[in-house]
């Protein structure tokens, strides 16, 4: 059934792609929703707007995998992360790393252009979690991108001149704690982008830019203003220091005209300094993509001690709930409960764990609430606990992605957790410090050879089909393919194929650093290609202390893979 | 008389520099742990938690003793990837950075 229904879906693309031949290089608003249908090209963020990650390709399959080699390699110049979402459209890759945009023929991984950005050494101040860039949006000709120094810049495709650069506007600035490092997504010529800095005492925000002219739209502050509803869930003046920002780039859904996007963590870390829910932090935000309005909101984790930010990119789908097909976004939580939600209305229709969590004893479905325990209880109240997940949580913000064909999510996880403390609070004022500083951690693990899993898990339960332990976990973001394969890498550099029916690793290829990047794959002329970016980074790498990382080189690079055919 | 004014010197000489040392040891662990939340507010997101690098960045607990003079420049003007820190952290704060790290450097 599914299968017939793909069947009609790509039948149905082809005749929309052969209706927009015309349009040549103009990525229009119907080109983009209609991404996950047109492998031929990559478009948005998450392989189309539902960010299932999911690929109707099938010519790379569990039985030939074993031949896939490197096609090219290409130098990004760069020692940083490289967690990019590589873009692709008529032949030509678009990357990007913090301090450079790309455009590499994707047949040969010739350069075709390359526009440097200059930002201020200061810049780096307020960048908490790993000096990165996670990629751009195309539109209409335009690849579109946020600068870290919270500038938004579009480049003409085919020569990588800029077209437009608007800096966000007041309070966004590096002394008052805000970076950029997300992804936009482009709605209907609206450019959505989020913002990075709940680290730094800042107040977290979406805002929207025409995606023409570059001229800013709106704002949605994802913490309220003093008596705006929600704004009694803040302590005193601690809003304005409050957090919440939006670092990972969101999902829309056409029918519905809503953007989905998740919230992060309220600031300071430390709870002690801001009593109350700290709504909309750790968050999903349903909003109108043209004027940036509210239509739900559910909050994940209230009055939230542990960074479990809720910035995850909730995954649309329509799924069997009660035996009826129904339309839901789905996020996979840094708390460490897999949340689904009905897309119209936000209504919380499950969730549960998918990893080993110790500070509630599950959700309250009436509620929406967290079964808050004593482990939270004594956190809140400045004990020392041990508490599971860690600040880096069952899942960062490496995306899972969902195959309508098993119905499972691939999820990359952590298994670590943390002694936790929150001594006396610190004073704040925008721009300062207010995340490791102000509690107190310690690292715990179960298993030393065992940080994370891949695992296959089922979205209404949390129970996995399998997990696949890793010596230290993924970062690296997965993609699920029609013939049943799951691509992901590892922190020390294996870009793997793995069975997405058990978990079994069928292919890996070394790559010259580790992956924390998103693979996505598309075909060309006939042909099926994997491309993924290499380069170690990001928070994890950074600060976990992992000692299996100490060796692994840095070195960003962009890798194209096929089958072997001669 | 002679030689019992110099054992009350000597005494009253011991006893300064035992005192001294004493108070310039609780200076140092006050140093200590004011330099540990310095570190944990503008350097451990680079340089990771309780000084323990993944590899990605320099490990600072390989700074030698005799490196002072380097270890302020680059954290005044920057380095390689580092932003520079002149204008937020003043001298104080470097001073007490510096021994935190040679508290936990790999050679003391």
């Amino acid at each position: 059934m599914i299968r017939a229904r793909q069947g009609a879906s790509l039948a149905a693309a082809m005749v929309l792609a052969a209706g927009f031949s015309v349009t040549a290089f103009a990525q229009t608003a119907d080109d983009l929703k209609n991404d996950h249908l047109t492998p031929g090209d990559v478009l948005v963020y998450g392989m189309g707007y539902a960010g299932q990650r999911f690929s109707p390709l099938t010519q790379i399959t569990k039985d030939n995998v074993a031949k896939m080699v490197p096609v090219w390699a290409y130098s990004i110049t760069d020692n940083r992360g490289a967690e990019a979402f590589p873009v692709v459209k008529d032949g030509v890759i678009y990357t990007t790393a913090h301090n450079a945009t790309m455009a590499v023929d994707a047949l040969t991984g010739r350069q075709v252009w390359r526009a440097n950005h200059e930002y201020p050494p200061e810049t780096l101040r307020v960048v908490c979690c790993g000096v990165v860039n996670r990629g751009a949006a195309i539109y209409n000709g335009k690849i579109i991108r946020a600068l870290l120094d919270n500038q938004l810049v579009a480049l003409d495709a085919k020569t990588g001149k800029e077209v437009w650069r608007t800096k966000s506007p007041a309070p966004t600035s590096t002394e008052n704690g805000y970076a950029m490092t997300g992804a936009p997504l482009v709605v209907n010529g609206v450019v959505i982008a989020g913002v990075a800095g709940a680290e730094f005492s800042h107040r977290g925000f979406l805002e929207g830019y025409d995606a023409e002219t570059g001229k800013h739209l709106w704002r949605h502050y994802n913490i309220p203003a003093k008596g705006e509803p929600g704004s009694e869930t803040w302590e005193g003046e601690s809003y304005l220091t409050g957090g919440g920002s939006s670092w990972v780039t969101g999902s829309y859904d056409p029918e519905l005209d809503l953007v989905y996007w998740g919230t992060g963590n309220p600031s300071p870390w430390n709870p002690r300094a801001r009593a109350g829910d700290n709504l909309w932090t750790n968050a999903i935000v349903a909003i109108r993509p043209k004027t940036g309005e509210r239509v739900w909101v559910y909050q994940t984790t209230p009055a939230d001690p542990f960074d479990y930010d809720g910035v995850h990119t909730p995954v649309i789908a329509t799924i069997p709930v009660q035996g009826k097909p129904r339309k839901v976004v789905i996020q996979a939580n840094r708390g460490g409960f897999l949340y689904v939600l009905d897309a119209r209305d936000g209504k919380l229709l499950a969730a549960n764990a998918f990893g080993k969590v110790n500070w509630a004893d599950g959700v309250d479905m009436a509620t929406g609430r967290p079964k808050h325990n004593q482990v939270y209880r004594d956190a809140l109240a400045g004990k020392k606990v041990e508490v599971w997940p860690s600040v880096s949580g069952v899942t960062n913000w490496q995306h899972m992605s969902f195959s309508p064909q098993t119905g499972l999510l691939y999820i990359n996880t952590l298994n670590i957790g943390m002694t936790y403390e929150a001594p006396e609070p610190p004073k704040l004022s925008p721009g300062k410090p207010s995340g490791t500083p102000s509690v107190r951690r310690t690292v715990v693990l179960d298993d030393p050879n065992v940080r994370g899993y891949l695992k296959a898990v089922d979205p209404m339960t949390g129970k996995s089909k399998w997990e696949a332990p890793y010596k230290s976990p993924n970062y690296s973001s997965t993609l699920v393919t029609a013939s049943n394969l799951v691509f992901t890498g590892t922190m020390t550099g294996e870009f793997q194929a793995v069975d997405a029916d058990t978990g079994k690793v069928l292919w890996s290829f070394q790559t010259p650093s580790g992956i924390v990047g998103q693979p996505v794959t598309w075909e060309r002329n006939g042909k099926q290609y994997v491309t993924i970016m290499s380069g170690i980074g990001g928070v994890y790498a950074l600060r976990s202390g992992d000692p299996n990382l100490v060796n692994v080189p840095a070195g960003a690079s962009l890798w194209t893979f096929a089958l072997f055919d001669k | 008389m002679l030689d019992r004014m110099l054992r009350v010197a000597a005494f009253v000489i011991i006893a300064a520099s035992v005192m001294g040392a004493q108070r310039s040891v609780a200076e140092d662990n006050a140093k200590i742990a004011a330099g540990e939340t310095v570190y944990n507010t503008y350097c451990a997101t680079c340089h990771g938690d309780n000084l323990v690098s993944s590899g990605q960045t320099f490990d600072l607990r390989k700074l030698p003793a005799d490196a002072r003079p380097r270890f302020e420049n680059s954290v005044l003007k920057g380095k390689g990837q580092m932003p520079p820190w002149q204008g937020v952290l003043s001298s104080d704060e470097i001073d007490q950075l510096w021994h935190y790290i040679r508290d936990n450097a790999h050679e003391k």
